[in-house]
């Protein structure tokens, strides 16, 4: 009761709105990034073969004209949702548009792409609109001026399990004992400037994999207490500008996540910064509190806290599993493991033509990019899905019942290639599942 | 009771913290962390400009000159001896190519000069519809198996070459080949004046290793020759994509039957580029200073075993495949093992992404 109280405690829409807004601009800025960048043409015209998701196998690409169209109308849908245009149809169609782009080729996810799709959906059933927005310019009678507390919480929860999870991820023996990946991604950027001499240096490893590892762990209780927010937010944009400077291949992420987090700041001063922006102007009674029908908000906090369970089961699903996390990769995507080890690994695929014996080696630059070339080369899941894909095409061929093996190797953190996967079994027989990969090859480390 | 416990929880966590710090200072200072003082990529660099790649390029444009004297003596007398000397000049100067074949990037990947150079096998169908026709445009992307070394082996040195050379397109043919060797001579040329006038200063300055710096260009360049030797050079002939079907005619300089030479030259010039010819400024060393001497003397070694497994296959490679057999095999094992040694160990160690496209990753 007392929970539920607070839930629905009336605060300034300014927070939601301002969210709203950024969340738009950047968007829109990060599609025409993409595009400008030609990747639209060089991740979903060019290959041949795409990584379906198990389950979603009926998302396909949609061809040149028409993946320029579908960014066209994710980049549209955001300006729309930032103008507060339409809103509620802008956001489903903003949702829809991105997590379909995203849902085309696993070899292009990212976990920031994940969080923009959670975020898109959960702005579907926000009041977003209800302030400073075109709609209601238009209808004037859709203003309000308050939202329950929940409306905004859901956002800075979601933002919490992602810095939460990062964090957990981190306190692994590789990360804090060894400070690999980082010892050797470190040293790769002695081109900076006055820093650059310190990247060969252990300690800086250290200190980065640490320093990581407790911003990620903590900073979303600084950011809720009100006394240590300004100072945690002047860490948000530090720690994120630093890893934007270092990584420049982590792309967007340091912004969503800066421009994200401005959504911890109290409504009342974001209700100023509003203002300033824009004079509240008259008000009437009708235009105080938004308010959903009883049923329905209790429909809306059962469904927010079965989505929630699901956030929080999700990273944790690879306890599920036997074997070492970051070689089988069992529960690794959609859990916020965020620059979290260097792996690679290079793949050489064998056809196999039972009744003559015929053994035909994959090239695999017929098939795949290079991108996702190195992408498969380390993910179980994915050596799979393009196996299966190899038995389908040699088959149409005109191999009778192809089977298919790989002889795959992979280094990890900084250790020497293994072989990763067992060459005498016929993966285009391996069903796709949730259980445990049996054909991938115990991790043998090294001896130290 | 309450904040003394705190006080001790307190204690005990920094407690932990300083002494896990200074035992990982101490292991670090032993055994593994990177090497303190660092390594000159900048230095590194400038020994691959000046003493590796612009060398190489040079030699290239010499040695196509040579071949163009030597080739216009053929064409004024068109008979075996001159083809025969023609012959060697073409060896050399093809030898030379493979020095500079690895450096795919900057000003050779502007004006795509493997491409208009090495595409093999040529489409000798089109190369004799142009003769045929005497019009052609050799500037053309579509162009590239039209023209370069594979086109002027199979124009030179087919087993009818020679008599074609006095027949009706005589004239044509002759054009054709001058031609040929006129394009190899402005685009090397074009690509060594690149790289002295303004590539090298880029080159140099650049010490990054991200997708499209050079040192990644290096690495990623290192693994596509490999991946070029185990396929097109030596997988694919000898029938490993196609169930034992062999394609002895889609080799590397098959009409002058000196494929192996061709590719014990690329493999031998790899590892040079490797070790940055010994100078203590290569690419081997930067992986030492980064605490990996084991990986970069396995590579080493792994170069040196893989290149004497391709030197027991004897030229021609077309008859080779028919009968030395186990030698491919073996030699064929090596250059995979080699291969994987580079795209994973290597580019793993090094923190360089195997991919030419530019785009985000987490």
């Amino acid at each position: 009761m007392v929970i539920n109280h607070c839930f629905q405690k009336p605060v300034s829409i300014a927070p939601l709105v301002i969210f709203r807004v950024l969340f738009g601009l950047m968007m829109f800025a990060g599609i025409m990034r993409f595009w400008l960048n030609g990747w639209i043409t060089d991740l979903y015209v060019t290959p041949r073969f795409y990584f379906n998701y198990w389950g979603f196998e009926w998302v396909h690409p949609l061809g040149g004209t028409g993946m320029h169209l579908l960014f066209l109308l994710a980049g549209v849908s955001a300006l729309g949702m930032a103008a507060g245009l339409l809103y509620r149809i802008t956001a489903v169609v903003f949702f829809l548009s991105f997590t379909y782009i995203e849902m085309i080729d696993a070899t292009n996810y990212l976990n920031h792409y994940y969080f923009i799709s959670l975020v898109g959906f959960l702005m579907i059933w926000l009041p977003a609109n209800r302030y400073f927005s075109i709609d209601v310019k238009i209808w004037p009678d859709l203003r309000r001026d308050m939202v329950p507390l929940w409306t905004v919480g859901i956002i800075r929860l979601q933002i919490a399990v992602v810095y939460f999870f990062a964090g957990l991820a981190k306190l692994s023996p590789d990360w804090l004992l060894d400070a690999t990946p980082m010892k050797i991604w470190l040293p790769a950027k002695s081109h900076l400037p006055l820093i650059g001499g310190l990247m060969y240096k252990s300690w800086v490893a250290y200190f980065f994999s640490w320093f990581g590892a407790l911003y990620d762990l903590f900073i979303t209780f600084f950011l809720v207490n009100r006394k240590t927010r300004p100072i945690a937010y002047v860490f948000v944009i530090g720690f994120h500008l630093a890893t934007a400077l270092f990584f420049p291949g982590i792309g967007m992420f340091p912004y969503v996540m800066i421009i994200c987090s401005f959504i911890f700041f109290s409504s009342s001063a974001q209700q100023k910064l509003l203002n300033r922006i824009k004079s509240p102007g008259q008000t009437t009674s009708d235009h105080s509190v938004y308010q959903l029908p009883a049923r329905v908000n209790s429909m809306f906090m059962v469904a927010l806290g079965f989505y929630f369970c699901v956030q929080l089961i999700v990273p944790l699903r690879f306890l599920a599993y036997p074997g070492q996390l970051f070689w089988y990769e069992e529960g690794y995507r959609f859990s916020w493991r965020v620059m979290l080890m260097e792996k690679s690994g290079n793949t050489f695929f064998y056809v196999k033509e039972p009744s003559t014996g015929k053994i035909y080696e994959v090239n695999n630059n017929e098939f795949l990019t290079p991108l996702q070339d190195k992408m498969m080369s380390t993910q179980p899941d994915l050596i799979l899905r393009y196996a299966h894909y190899l038995a389908s095409v040699y088959k149409q061929r005109g191999l009778k019942d192809p089977a298919v093996y790989a002889e795959c190797y992979v280094a990890l953190n900084g250790e020497r290639s293994r072989p990763f996967t067992n060459p005498t079994i016929d993966l285009s027989r391996q069903p796709f599942s949730w259980r445990h990969y049996t054909w991938i090859l115990p991790l043998v480390k090294d001896e130290k | 009771m309450n904040i003394n416990r705190i006080k001790y929880g307190m204690g005990v966590t920094i407690l932990a913290i300083t002494v896990f710090i200074v035992a990982c200072s101490k292991k670090s200072g032993t055994d593994n962390g990177p090497k303190a003082d660092g390594f000159d990529k900048a230095g590194m660099l400038t020994n691959y400009a000046d003493n590796l790649i612009i060398p190489a390029y040079m030699g290239l444009q010499d040695q196509i000159t040579q071949l163009e004297t030597t080739a216009n003596t053929f064409l004024a007398t068109p008979n075996a001896d001159n083809q025969q000397t023609l012959k060697v000049a073409f060896k050399t100067a093809y030898l030379q190519y493979e020095q500079v074949s690895v450096n795919q990037f900057g000003p050779s990947e502007r004006v795509l000069l493997n491409n208009f150079l090495n595409t093999f096998p040529a489409d000798n169908a089109v190369i004799d519809g142009n003769i045929t026709r005497g019009t052609y445009d050799l500037t053309q992307n579509s162009a590239i198996d039209q023209q370069g070394f594979p086109s002027l082996d199979y124009v030179l040195f087919a087993p009818d070459a020679l008599a074609k050379f006095s027949g009706s397109s005589a004239a044509n043919r002759k054009k054709y080949v001058q031609d040929l060797l006129a394009r190899m001579k402005t685009l090397t040329g074009g690509v060594v004046t690149t790289w002295k006038n303004t590539y090298k200063a880029e080159f140099i300055q650049n010490t990054r290793s991200d997708a499209g710096s050079p040192i990644a260009f290096l690495i990623n360049q290192f693994a596509y020759e490999m991946d070029q030797m185990k396929g097109p050079r030596i997988g694919w002939p000898f029938g490993k994509q196609s169930g034992g079907v062999q394609y002895p005619d889609k080799t590397e300089g098959y009409h002058a039957g000196i494929s192996v030479s061709l590719a014990v030259a690329n493999l031998t010039n790899l590892k040079k580029m490797f070790t940055g010819n010994n100078s203590g400024k290569g690419m081997s060393d930067y992986l030492v200073a980064l605490n990996k001497k084991p990986l970069s003397d396995d590579v080493i070694k792994q170069f040196d075993l893989a290149i004497v497994k391709l030197n027991a296959i004897p030229d021609p490679f077309s008859t080779a495949l028919a009968n030395k057999k186990t030698e491919i095999e073996a030699a064929y094992r090596e250059i995979q093992i080699l291969l994987t040694l580079i795209k994973t160990d290597v580019a793993s160690a090094t923190g360089v992404r195997i991919t030419y496209q530019d785009t985000d990753g987490d």
